[in-house]
């Protein structure tokens, strides 16, 4: 499954960058994580619970590494997702380009490979379920960034 | 008291009282062939599509494989072995599938049996179109459901509109 | 006095259906034994890729979990299994056999693989326990589409050969190419004919049971041939075949993968019951089903055709790839059934046909209904549709003068079919059928209005399509019929019954031989413990061939109720009639005994028995053919199509066709809708999809869509008959016949409606709306 989009951040490339080292805010933004922990230096763990059409809250361990970092520019990720009712295995590859308004473009690809039981009964659904969860990650993470920027903004 | 994460089950099955501690997760096809010993009600697909684990849950039309049996508490539940209740004599509408070669293998037949059951009940001269629209969500991989129609054309005894 | 036919092509009524309707017929599942375990199977999810570890100790720690098996655990039990149809000898032909273990070893080569066997007091805890277990597969690339899995660099399926080649085989008749070179005319295309699963509502299910003081295996198993079971089973298990009963009780359609032995689960599960010393029982489910069990897919052929100006075949040549999917028990048999259908009914004097089988990280290929020929006949009529355009003649006058006259048979085409043997057209008649099918639908009123019915947003199209099916093979069948102390008969014969009505079928050709009524005939199928000789159901042959070895042993027993009477009685044997369940003296109604008193007089207690003289009124008899016998027949369609949501509806569909005699007009008609619904689906609803990682995306009938009621139309049928020089009353096969011409009709009916070319089946929505974008723009 190829993902891939566009999202304009409201805040300076920097902080946007922060943001996405951070497995604590990951954890939070992104739907169905339960727990996301760095495990290593630029390597995560953790468990999400997705649903996907028949198939609710479906637990998958999931690790995450980051490559090819270029702060505050570009990176890529290796995701490897496994559960009891298949696997999620893939990589993206994220670019993030300063606005002249101050706000940052976020660029993504994605190449996931999914199997087991999610990719032969919840095929249809796999993709805008994606869409979806990504969307929601990326808006949750921009209120998060706004919330950091006005809370350096009031000094505290 | 059942045991610990059982759940007491109390339902009538073709007119019998029946009780028994169940998993909540146990579906009540499961229930009726495995707990029941009452195999006339088959599974095809467990996902709701085919049609041939329909039992009637409170007269009506209603899949097994996608219930759990504790959803079956202090209902009303009729098999394909209620039709028949010595087993061996026929009612007019099996009769006329037995005359019409309305079946094969036979694994799809008493889903299509009860589905055919209340539709009857409710509509006792439709025509064939509102047959097969009544049929359309019975899978039937033998018969290409030409008997089947040409059944419910004998024991409605008049030719369908 | 030779039998009356009071039953044979009467429309009888079936013996078996009061037990289906009445929801007391025993299906495998059913069977409940006291200490019952069950069974799930950890399987791949991956199409390709090295196993590097299983890890079953979590699993084995969860309550309820009795076992869990892998590949280390089997020994020699885990040794491939045995090719099961070993290709025939044609020359030159090249066979890599493959075959899958029970429980995967090294790599994993297809989704649903089965990797370890949970065994658990409940499914439930045995499905709870799938997860426990730890799988570690190295990911391959899958080979997945046919062309790109024979190009160099491709990912292997089997490691051990130089290509994903499972075979090579070239088969010729006469010199194509100088046929060619005299040709006006060379129409030549690329044609996809896909297939699916055969999808019997019933899935599989195997149950086991180990007596350990007996030491007797009894295994319940929804199995098309429970006799090759038996004997392989005791083989791999180290048993005699007499410890080892299989029962195929009622099973719910099979359609050809449920012969497809052995299934991992075949083995494992008496293995298991062995081990453990407890009855073992495996469902599959409708999931597992769509990886587990065989299936058919596609076929890529290149194929042309070389004409005269006037129509007339003066050669064909076919090259084609065929998926065998990941490994190749079953041989060459539906290729070679693809190579020789695709003659059909036509004079075809030149003719070169060369496939190549294809390993591919999909579930193994086995014959589905049609086994084949589907793919040879849509091959054969479209190139003759593109002809008939190319040429300006009319469809059914390019085939009327191309078929086989009734004065050219036996007709030998020189190929070999898959019994082995040459195939060779026994009988048939071709145009009249041709004929009749043309007027029923009304085909030249049709072809009269074409301009009208191309025109508007629902365009109407006619399709007629020939075809000609080689069936009744051998090897043989057998029979023993037996006259009880009751009166009533009681027929045992080695196939198993999967709805085709042997129960009835057998007992209308037992019951007119022994003039007793067909409901006093029990007929006993698929358990070993009552008939231990034979082969299975598969390849349209119950009828022709068991049937016919239930027609020899009735007339054996008829001899010996006549010989045996005619002493008692004091009457010379021609004087005698049988019927109504007696013999008597014709003319003389007090001269008369039952044939309960006489099967008692058979049994003596007392007195001396002559010499050569056999106990009781009972026979065996085994029935082997020549060689296969040849149905035929037309379809035709009108179908209709909407351009603007791209949604076809068949408005009527007509069935001319000639299995030779038939016993149950009734039941013949059951086995043609039956094929004509599933072909039908194969055109338009069915179809496997699988992604290049070889993940199968639509593996439940909510993707997976097959027709419904109201999908298929009304099915007019008439039968002709040319019957079979091959066995005594002339029988031919029926049961593949209804989707072997299908897709051919729908499509020559769906380019009748929107002039434009379909090469691909199935045709989906989708791209039916594809290409009429396409022809609009153009």
């Amino acid at each position: 499954m190829i993902l891939s989009g566009t999202f304009t951040f409201n805040g300076p490339r920097q902080k946007v960058w922060d943001l996405l080292q951070d497995p604590g805010v990951l954890a939070k933004a992104l739907p169905g994580t339960e727990r996301l922990t760095m495990s290593g230096p630029d390597r995560y763990e953790g468990v999400m619970k997705v649903s996907i059409g028949p198939m609710t809250a479906a637990k998958f361990d999931v690790t995450v590494t980051l490559a090819d970092k270029q702060p505050p520019e570009r990176f890529t990720l290796q995701i490897d997702g496994k559960g009891g009712v298949g696997f999620a295995r893939g990589s993206a590859a994220v670019t993030l380009q300063e606005q002249g308004d101050g706000g940052t473009a976020m660029d993504y690809t994605s190449d996931v490979q999914i199997g087991g039981r999610i990719a032969s009964v919840g095929q249809r659904l796999i993709e805008s379920v994606s869409r979806m969860m990504m969307r929601q990650a990326l808006e949750a993470l921009d209120r998060e960034l706004r919330a950091r920027i006005d809370a350096d903004a009031s000094g505290s | 008291m059942p045991r610990r994460g059982l759940m007491i089950l109390r339902l009538v099955v073709n007119g019998g009282n029946h009780e028994a501690d169940v998993e909540p997760r146990l579906l009540l096809s499961d229930f009726l062939r495995q707990g029941l010993g009452l195999t006339g009600t088959h599974v095809g697909c467990e996902h709701g599509v085919c049609g041939a684990c329909t039992i009637l849950f409170d007269g009506e039309p209603a899949r097994s494989c996608i219930m759990l049996a504790v959803q079956a508490d202090g209902h009303a539940i009729h098999t394909i072995e209620s039709l028949s209740p010595d087993g061996i004599t026929l009612n007019p509408l099996q009769e006329a599938f037995r005359d019409a070669h309305g079946l094969q293998c036979g694994f799809c037949t008493p889903g299509i049996l009860m589905t055919l059951s209340a539709f009857l009940r409710d509509n006792p001269a439709p025509s064939q179109a509102e047959v097969r629209d009544a049929l359309s969500a019975n899978l039937c991989r033998c018969t290409g459901y030409q008997h089947i129609v040409e059944a419910v054309t004998r024991v409605t005894r008049s030719p369908l509109r | 006095m030779s039998p009356e036919a009071r039953y044979v092509n009467a429309r009888v009524r079936r013996n078996e259906d009061a037990r289906l309707l009445t929801g007391r017929a025993r299906f495998v599942d059913d069977v409940q034994l006291p200490g019952l375990l069950h069974v799930a199977f950890v399987r791949s999810e991956h199409a390709h890729g090295r196993l590097i570890k299983v890890d079953g100790a979590a699993a084995r720690r969860r309550p309820g979990v009795v076992a869990v098996y892998t590949f280390d655990d089997l020994g020699e039990y885990g040794r491939p299994a045995p090719v099961l149809v070993p290709p025939p000898p044609i020359s030159g032909l090249v066979f890599h056999p493959r075959t899958h273990r029970p429980l995967a070893s090294g790599k994993v080569r297809y989704v649903g693989e089965p990797i370890a066997m949970i065994v658990a007091e409940s499914r439930y805890l045995a499905e709870d326990a799938v997860r426990d277990v730890i799988v570690d597969v190295d990911p391959l690339d899958a080979v997945v589409d046919l062309e790109a899995a024979l190009t160099a660099g491709a990912a292997r399926v089997h490691d051990d050969l130089e290509s994903n080649a499972a075979a090579h085989v070239v088969q010729r008749k006469g010199d194509y190419a100088a046929a060619r070179d005299r040709a006006d005319v060379i129409v030549a295309r690329r044609f996809t004919y896909d297939r699916g699963a055969a999808a019997a509502l019933e899935n599989r299910c195997v149950l086991a049971q180990w007596d350990r003081q007996a030491e007797e295996l009894t295994i319940w198993d929804t199995t098309q041939a429970p006799i090759p079971i038996r004997n392989g089973l005791a083989s791999r298990l180290g048993l005699s075949e007499s410890q080892v009963r299989v029962v195929a009780p009622f099973v719910g359609g099979g359609f050809g993968p449920k012969i497809m032995m052995f299934y991992p689960e075949e083995l494992l599960v008496p293995w298991a019951s062995i081990r453990l010393a407890r009855p073992i029982k495996w469902t599959e489910d409708r999931q597992e089903n769509f990886f587990a069990t065989t299936q058919e897919r596609g076929q890529l052929h290149d194929a042309e055709m070389a004409l005269t100006r006037d129509g007339r075949i003066l050669g064909i040549r076919d090259t084609f790839l065929f998926d065998t999917g990941a490994y190749d028990p079953y041989g060459l048999t539906i290729p070679i059934n693809t190579q020789c259908t695709l003659l059909g009914p036509y004079d075809v004097p030149n003719y070169s046909s060369e496939f190549t089988a294809v390993f591919t990280n999909k579930t193994i290929v086995t014959p589905v209904r049609g086994a084949g020929r589907q793919h040879g006949v849509f091959v054969s009529e479209r190139l003759l549709d593109l002809a008939a355009r190319e040429l300006g003649i009319d469809r059914v006058e390019i085939r009327k003068r191309n078929l086989l006259g009734p004065d050219r048979f036996p007709h030998n085409h020189e190929i070999m079919f898959q019994d082995s043997a040459p195939l060779v057209y026994d009988s048939g008649d071709y145009l009249p059928a041709l004929e009749q099918a043309a007027a029923t639908i009304g085909y030249a009123e049709l072809v009269r209005q074409q301009a009208q019915r191309r025109s508007g947003t629902r365009r109407v199209g006619v399709g007629i399509a020939c075809y000609v099916e080689g069936t009744g093979i051998g090897p043989y069948e057998g029979a023993r019929v037996t006259v009880e102390l009751s009166g009533k008969v009681r027929v045992a014969t080695g196939v198993g019954t999967q709805g085709q009505g042997h129960y009835t079928v057998f007992a209308q050709v037992v019951a007119d031989v022994l003039g007793v009524s067909v409901e006093d005939v029990q007929v006993i199928t698929g358990d070993t413990r009552e008939f231990q000789w034979g082969t299975g159901t598969f390849a349209s042959r119950g009828a022709a061939v068991a049937g016919s070895a239930c027609h020899a042993a009735a007339m054996s027993v008829r001899e010996k109720i006549v010989a045996l009477a005619a002493s008692v009685l004091g009457a010379e044997p021609d004087r005698l009639e049988v019927a109504g369940g007696r013999v008597s003296v014709r003319g003389a109604a007090d001269r008369t005994i039952s044939l309960a008193q006489l099967a008692a007089r058979a049994n003596p207690l007392r007195g001396a028995v002559r010499p050569g003289t056999e106990p009781g009124l009972e026979s065996t008899a085994y029935f082997g053919p020549d060689r296969g016998s040849t149905a035929s027949g037309v379809h035709a369609m009108i179908v209709e199509v909407d351009v603007e949501t791209a949604m076809v509806e068949v408005k009527r569909y007509v069935v001319v066709h000639d299995c030779g005699r038939i016993i149950n007009p009734l039941l013949v008609e059951g086995q043609i809708h039956g094929g004509v619904a599933h072909g039908l689906g194969n055109a338009f609803y069915e179809q496997l999809v699988y992604d290049e990682q070889g993940q199968l995306l639509n593996a439940s009938f909510m993707d997976y869509l097959l027709p419904t009621a109201t999908d298929v139309p009304p099915i007019e049928t008439a039968h002709r008959e040319t019957p079979s020089p091959f066995n005594p009353i002339g029988l031919k096969g029926v049961g593949e016949a209804g989707c072997i011409p299908t897709g051919a009709a729908f499509a020559q009916a769906v380019e009748d409606a929107l002039n434009i070319e379909i090469l691909d089946i199935p045709l989906s929505p989708d791209r039916l709306f594809r290409l009429i974008q396409q022809a609009a723009d153009r």
